[in-house]
C-alpha cells in the first residue's frame, strides 16, 4: 500500500526529470506522451493505495511511511514522511485522475508550440508537487508541497514568458503565495516551541496543552497560506490574472487541485481549527464573502477564461464555507465534484478558444453551437453542474454543504443566505456566458472559423488526445455526485470520517428545504440569464454603470494592494538608497580614503630618515599599548 | 590532513607562479590542482567521525612562553564551511581557466592562494594562526580587484581595503589583549573572557567581512567590479569568515559580552536583512541585485546565530553552505552573461530564455533556490533560522519571514529581466547557450544545491553535536 503510494508520488517526478535531462534529443511528442505516462502510473499508484487502504478495517487505515530524515536539529527532526490515509487517498485520485485526464488534452492543445517539452516537464513537476501537498505526513512535508505548487503555478502561468502580462501574472501569483507561506511558516514555528514537533499527530496533541492566544496565531497563520492559495478575499487577485497560462494549466492548477489545496489544508488541520473556534469561523465567513463577491464579479467580465476562475474562487467560497462551518466530508465532496465539473468547463472552454485561434473575448464569440455540438453539450453539462441542477454532480455537494449551514444555527443561518444569493448569482452568470457563447446565430469571427478546421482533425472539434478526456469528465461530471446522496447513502463521506469527524449532522429535511431553496433560485438565475441574454439577445446588464465600473475593476484590490504594499517598498527603497546608501555608506569612505590621503601626506613628512625618531615612535607606541593592557586588565 | 588542506593549494599557488606555463596551460594545471584539493576533502569527509568534536588536528607549538601555536583542526560545522570553500574555488578558477584571464599564472596562483588561506581560516584554532590567515586571505583579494577588476577598480580597491584593514586592526588589538590575559593565544586551551572592548573589537572585523549594516559600504563596489570568479568566492565564501569568526571566537569566548549586546547585533543583522532586501528589489543590475541580496543573507545567518539557540546556529551553518553555493554560481552566471551581452544592467537584458534552454535552466533553478522555495536546502536554512529566532522574540521571526517574501520579489524580477520578455538590446542572435565548459564549471554547484535540497540533514545532522562541543558549552 505504501509502495503505492511512493510510485504515485515518484513517478510524475520521474517524468520531469526525464524530460528536462533529455532535452532536444527527445521529440516533443515523445516529451508529452512521457509526461501522459507519469501521471497515469501515478493514477495506477493511486488506485493502488485506494483499493490497499478498502482492505483494511476502519482502524487501521492511516500509515506513516519515511524515506529519510529531512531535516533535524537536536530533538526537532522532520522526515521525509508520507501519510496514507483516506482523506490523502481521496485527494491523490483526484490529483492524478484528472491531472492525467488534463495532461492528455493538453498533448493536443500544446501540440505545435515550439516549446512543448518544457511545458511537459513543468507539468508533470506540478502534480508531484500537489501529490507531495496530499500525502505529506507532516506539515514541514506539506509546507513543501505548499510552496513547490506554488512554483509549478508560477511557471506555467509564464509558460509564454514572451508576453508581459504573462510574466507579471506569474510573479504576481507567486508573491501572493509566498506571504501565505510566510504566515504558515509562522504558524509552524509556535508549533516547534509549545509542541516540541510538526508531526500531525503529535501536533495536535500538544495543541490542547496551548494557550488560546497560541492556537488562534496558529489557526490565523495556517488560514493565512488557505486564503492565498485558495484565493479567497483578500488574498484572491492573483487568481484572475492567472489566466494568462495556458487553458489546460487554468483546469488542471487553478480550478481542479492546487487551488482547493487550502479546503484540504483546513480539513487536515481540522483539531487546530476546532481548538480556535473563531478563527475556523472566520474562515466560514471569507468563504461566505468570497462566494458572493466573485460571483459578483463574474457577471461582469468579459474573458470567457475570467468568468469561469471567478466562478472558481466562488465555488472554493462554497468549500470554505463548509470546512469552516465543520462539514470536512460536505466541504470534502464539493472540491471533488469541483474538480470534474470545473475541469471540464475549462476544457470545454478551451477547445472553444483552440478553435477560435485563441480569442477569448465572448463579445466576438456567438453560436458556437453550430460549429462545436459535441463541446456545446460537454459545456451545457458542465454549466449545469456547477448550478447545481439535479441529477448533475454540483447538486449534491453544493446542498450539503448549505444544509450543513442551515444546521449550524444563527452564524450558519447568515451563511446560509449568502449561499443561497451565491447560488442565484453562479445561475446568472453561468448561463450568461453559456448562452452568448453557444446559442444564437453564429458571430463573424465564428464563421470565420468553421471552414478549414474539419479536414485538419478527426472531429472537427478538436483531436481525439482532447475530446476524449472532454467526455470522460463530461461523463464524470454527470455521476461524479452519486456516491453521497442525503438521506440514501454516503460512503464519501463515511470514509473521511475517520479523519476529520464532522462537526454537524443535518437532518434529512434540513438537506431537502436546502435543495429546494438552491436549485429554485439556480433555476432563476438561468431564467434572469435567459431573459437578459438568450430571450432579447443582450450582451450587457442594463445600467448601474458605477456598479458595473467597480466590479470590473474587482473592487479596487489591485489597487489597493499597490498603494499599501508595493508603492511603499519602492519608496522606502528609493529613500534608503538616496539618503542612506549612497551619502552616508557609499560617500562616507569616499571621503575617508580622501582624508587617509591628506594623512598620509603629513606622515610621509614624519618620515625623517633618523634612526632615533623611529626609535621613539616606536617606543611611544609600545608604552601607549602596555598602558592599554594594563588598563584593560 | 588538515595541514595538507591548507597548504596543497599554498604550494600549488607557488608551483603555478614558478613554472612557465603560457596563459591556459597555467590554468589547466591551477583547476587540477583545485580538484585534487577537492578529492582531498573528501577524504578528510570519509576519516571524519561526525559524533566527536574537534578532530584532524595538527600541532606545532611556535611561542610557546606565550601560548602561541600552529593549531588546525575541524569541527563539523567547520569542515562544512571549508567544503564549501573548495568546492566553489574549483568552480572559480575552472571558469578563470575557461575565460582566459590576462596574466593568467599571477592570477591564477592568486586564486590558489586565497584558497588555501580560506581553508586556514576555517581550521585555524589559535588566534594567531587566525588572523595570519585572516589577512593573507584578503590580500589576494586587493589584487585581484585592483588588477584584474572593472573600469572603477581603484576606488572599489581602496573602499575594500580601507574598510578591512580597519576591521583588521582593532581585531588585531583584541587578540593581543586577549590572548595575554589569558596566557595562551590558542582557542581551545583558553576560558571565557567579559572583557566587552575586546569582543567589540572581533565584532567590527566580522561585522565588515560579513557584511553587517551599516559597514557594507565595500560591499556593491567590491562585488561589481570583481572578476566574476573573484566576486563569487567574495560573496559565496569569504563572507563565510565571519561567520566562522562569529561563532569559534565571538559566542564561544564571550559569553557575557554576546548576552549584552544580543539585541543590538539582531537589530543590525534584521535591519541588514529587510535594507539588502529592499535595495536588492531595486536594483538596476544582476550583480548588484546579488550583492545586495548577500549583504540580506548575511543578516539572516547573523540573526540565526545570535538566535543563541540550536535551532537557530544549526540553520545558520546550512544556510551559509546554502548561500555559498548559491550567491557563488548567481556570480558565475553573472559573468557567462556579461561575455554574452557585455552587461549585467537589467534595461539592456531580457528574452534570453528563448533558444538557450541550458542557461534559462540553469539561473531559473539557482534563482529559485536563492529565493528559499520551500523544499530548497536554503529554505531548510531559513527556516531553522526563524524557528530559532522565534524563541527570541515573534517579532524578529514575523520580520524574517517578511524579508522571504521581499526576496522572492527581486529573485522573481532578476529572473524576469534576464531571460523573459522581449528581447533586450545589448542581447544579440549570435549570444550563444551555455558553452560544455560553462556548464561543467555550474553544474557541480547545482548538482550540490539539489543534492542539499533532497537531503539538508546530511549537514544538519553532521553539523556537529552542539552539546557535546567545546564551543557550544562556552555559548551555553
Amino acid at each position: 500500500m505504501t509502495q503505492g503510494a511512493w510510485i504515485c508520488l515518484l513517478a510524475p517526478l520521474a517524468g520531469a526529470w526525464t524530460i528536462t535531462v533529455m532535452g532536444d534529443t527527445i521529440s516533443r511528442r515523445t516529451a508529452a506522451w512521457i509526461s501522459t505516462l507519469s501521471v497515469f502510473v501515478a493514477f495506477g499508484g493511486a488506485l493502488a493505495t485506494f483499493v490497499g487502504l478498502l482492505r483494511r478495517s476502519e482502524e487501521e487505515r492511516a500509515a506513516l511511511t519515511t524515506a529519510w530524515t529531512w531535516l533535524s536539529t537536536g530533538n526537532f527532526e522532520v522526515g521525509l514522511t508520507l501519510l496514507v490515509d483516506p482523506l490523502a487517498a481521496t485527494m491523490m485520485l483526484i490529483v492524478s485522475g484528472v491531472g492525467g485526464l488534463i495532461v492528455l488534452y493538453s498533448v493536443g492543445y500544446m501540440d505545435g508550440d515550439d516549446e512543448e517539452r518544457r511545458y511537459f516537464a513543468y507539468m508533470s513537476f506540478f502534480v508531484f508537487s500537489m501529490l507531495l501537498l496530499v500525502q505529506a505526513g507532516n506539515f514541514l512535508i506539506l509546507l513543501v508541497g505548499w510552496g513547490l505548487v506554488g512554483l509549478a503555478s508560477y511557471l506555467l502561468i509564464g509558460f509564454w514568458h514572451e508576453r508581459r502580462e504573462a510574466v507579471a501574472a506569474a510573479k504576481k501569483a507567486f508573491i501572493m503565495n509566498a506571504f501565505g507561506d510566510a504566515t504558515m511558516a509562522l504558524a509552524f514555528f509556535v508549533l516547534i516551541w509549545q509542541t516540541g514537533t510538526l508531526e500531525f499527530a503529535g501536533a495536535f496533541e500538544g495543541a490542547e496543552l496551548m494557550s488560546s492566544t497560541a492556537l488562534n496565531l496558529v489557526a490565523l497563520g495556517l488560514l493565512g497560506g488557505a486564503v492565498a492559495k485558495s484565493a479567497q478575499i483578500p488574498l484572491h487577485t492573483w487568481l484572475p490574472d492567472a489566466m494568462e497560462g495556458p487553458t489546460p494549466v487554468s483546469a488542471l492548477i487553478h480550478a481542479a487541485t492546487m487551488v482547493t489545496a487550502g479546503v484540504y489544508l483546513i480539513v487536515r488541520a481540522h483539531p487546530l481549527f476546532e481548538l480556535a473556534p473563531s478563527i475556523q469561523d472566520l474562515a466560514a465567513g471569507l468563504g461566505a464573502i468570497t462566494l458572493l463577491v466573485a460571483g459578483l464579479v463574474a457577471l461582469v467580465q468579459t474573458d470567457i477564461k475570467r468568468v469561469i476562475a471567478y466562478s472558481t474562487m466562488s465555488q472554493i467560497g462554497y468549500m470554505f464555507l463548509g470546512v469552516g462551518l465543520g462539514a470536512y466530508g460536505s466541504g470534502m465532496f464539493h472540491l471533488m465534484t469541483h474538480a470534474f465539473f470545473k475541469a471540464l468547463l475549462f476544457m470545454a472552454a478551451g477547445l472553444v478558444i483552440h478553435h477560435l485561434a485563441g480569442e477569448q473575448d465572448i463579445r466576438r464569440m456567438g453560436g458556437v453551437r453550430r460549429v462545436m455540438p459535441r463541446t456545446y453539450l460537454a459545456f451545457l453539462v458542465g454549466s449545469l453542474a456547477l448550478v447545481g441542477i439535479p441529477p448533475l454532480s454540483g447538486f449534491f455537494s453544493k446542498d450539503s454543504i448549505l444544509a450543513a449551514a442551515l444546521a449550524s444555527g444563527g452564524y450558519g443561518a447568515i451563511l446560509f443566505v449568502a449561499g443561497l444569493l451565491g447560488a442565484l448569482l453562479t445561475g446568472i452568470y453561468t448561463f450568461r456566458l453559456f448562452f452568448v457563447v453557444f446559442l444564437g446565430e453564429p458571430s463573424p469571427l465564428v464563421k470565420q472559423h468553421a471552414q478549414g478546421h474539419d479536414s485538419g482533425h478527426g472531429s472537427g472539434e478538436g483531436p481525439w488526445t482532447m475530446t476524449v478526456p472532454v467526455a470522460v469528465l463530461t461523463l464524470l461530471a454527470i455521476i461524479g455526485g452519486w456516491v453521497q446522496i442525503a438521506g440514501v447513502w454516503h460512503p464519501f463521506g463515511d470514509r473521511l470520517e475517520v479523519v476529520a469527524e464532522s462537526l454537524v449532522e443535518p437532518s434529512v429535511v434540513q438537506d431537502y428545504v436546502a435543495s429546494a431553496f438552491a436549485v429554485g433560485l439556480g433555476l432563476l438565475g438561468m431564467g434572469i440569464a435567459w431573459a437578459f441574454y438568450a430571450a432579447r439577445r443582450r450582451r450587457e446588464l442594463p445600467r448601474a454603470a458605477a456598479a458595473r465600473n467597480v466590479l470590473e475593476h474587482k473592487l479596487y484590490f489591485d489597487e489597493l494592494y499597490d498603494a499599501l504594499f508595493y508603492r511603499p517598498a519602492v519608496w522606502i527603497a528609493g529613500i534608503w538608497r538616496r539618503w542612506i546608501e549612497e551619502p552616508l555608506i557609499g560617500g562616507s569612505i569616499t571621503g575617508l580614503s580622501l582624508g587617509a590621503r591628506r594623512a598620509g601626506g603629513a606622515l610621509g613628512e614624519a618620515q625623517s630618515g633618523y634612526l632615533r625618531s623611529y626609535a621613539l615612535a616606536i617606543a611611544t607606541a609600545v608604552a601607549v599599548l602596555v598602558v592599554v593592557f594594563v588598563a584593560v586588565q | 590532513m588538515t595541514t595538507a588542506l591548507i597548504f596543497l593549494p599554498l604550494a600549488g599557488a607557488l608551483l603555478v607562479w614558478l613554472l612557465p606555463l603560457p596563459g591556459r596551460a597555467s590554468g589547466v594545471l591551477a583547476t587540477l590542482i583545485a580538484l585534487a584539493e577537492v578529492a582531498l576533502f573528501a577524504v578528510a569527509v570519509g576519516r571524519f567521525d561526525f559524533g566527536e568534536s574537534l578532530q584532524l588536528v595538527d600541532r606545532q607549538s611556535w611561542f610557546s612562553d606565550l601560548g602561541v601555536s600552529y593549531h588546525v583542526g575541524f569541527f563539523g560545522f567547520s569542515l562544512w564551511l571549508a567544503g564549501l570553500t573548495v568546492v566553489v574555488c574549483a568552480a572559480a578558477i575552472g571558469y578563470a581557466t575557461w575565460a582566459n584571464r590576462e596574466r593568467a599564472r599571477a592570477y591564477h596562483g592568486l586564486l590558489l592562494f586565497l584558497t588555501g588561506s580560506i581553508v586556514g581560516v576555517f581550521a585555524a584554532q589559535d588566534l594567531l594562526v587566525f588572523y595570519v590567515f585572516f589577512e593573507a586571505m584578503l590580500i589576494p583579494l586587493y589584487v585581484l580587484i585592483g588588477v584584474w577588476g572593472g573600469e572603477r577598480r581603484a576606488f572599489a580597491t581602496v573602499k575594500f581595503v580601507v574598510y578591512t584593514m580597519a576591521g583588521s586592526l582593532l581585531m588585531l588589538a583584541s587578540i593581543i589583549v586577549f590572548g595575554l590575559s589569558q596566557g595562551t593565544f590558542d582557542l581551545v586551551d583558553s576560558g571565557v573572557s567579559s572583557n566587552d572592548w575586546v569582543f567589540l573589537g572581533f565584532l567590527a572585523a566580522f561585522a565588515v567581512k560579513a557584511p553587517l549594516f551599516p559597514f557594507h559600504g565595500w560591499l556593491v563596489d567590491a562585488y561589481r567590479e570583481s572578476p566574476s570568479e573573484v566576486a563569487a568566492i567574495l560573496s559565496g565564501v569569504v563572507s563565510k569568515a565571519a561567520v566562522y569568526g562569529l561563532f569559534r571566537i565571538a559566542i564561544a569566548k564571550f559569553p557575557e559580552p554576546v548576552q549584552d549586546f544580543q539585541v543590538p547585533i539582531l537589530v543590525a543583522a534584521t535591519i541588514g536583512l529587510v535594507y539588502g532586501s529592499l535595495l536588492a528589489f531595486r536594483a538596476r543590475d544582476v550583480r548588484s541585485v546579488t550583492a545586495y541580496s548577500s549583504m540580506a543573507q548575511m543578516g539572516l545567518i547573523v540573526m540565526g546565530l545570535f538566535s543563541l539557540n540550536e535551532l537557530g546556529i544549526n540553520g545558520a551553518i546550512l544556510q551559509s553552505v546554502a548561500h555559498g553555493l548559491v550567491s557563488a554560481s548567481l556570480f558565475l552566471l553573472a559573468g557567462m552573461l556579461e561575455t554574452r551581452t557585455g552587461t549585467s544592467a537589467f534595461a539592456r537584458l531580457g528574452g534570453l530564455a528563448r533558444g538557450r534552454p541550458d542557461l534559462a535552466t540553469v539561473l531559473l533553478v539557482v534563482g529559485i533556490i536563492a529565493l528559499a522555495v520551500p523544499g530548497s536546502v536554503s529554505f531548510a536554512g531559513e527556516f531553522l533560522i526563524l524557528a530559532g529566532i522565534y524563541a527570541e522574540g515573534w517579532g524578529w521571526a514575523a520580520i524574517g519571514a517578511g524579508a522571504i517574501v521581499l526576496a522572492a520579489m527581486y529573485m522573481l524580477r532578476l529572473i524576469s529581466a534576464v531571460l523573459h520578455r522581449s528581447r533586450g538590446e545589448a542581447v544579440r542572435d549570435e549570444a550563444l547557450d551555455l558553452r560544455p565548459a560553462e556548464l561543467a564549471v555550474v553544474l557541480p554547484l547545482l548538482a550540490a544545491l539539489l543534492f542539499l535540497s533532497a537531503s539538508p540533514n546530511s549537514i544538519t545532522e553532521r553539523n556537529f553535536p552542539i552539546q557535546r562541543a567545546d564551543v557550544a558549552e562556552a555559548a551555553e
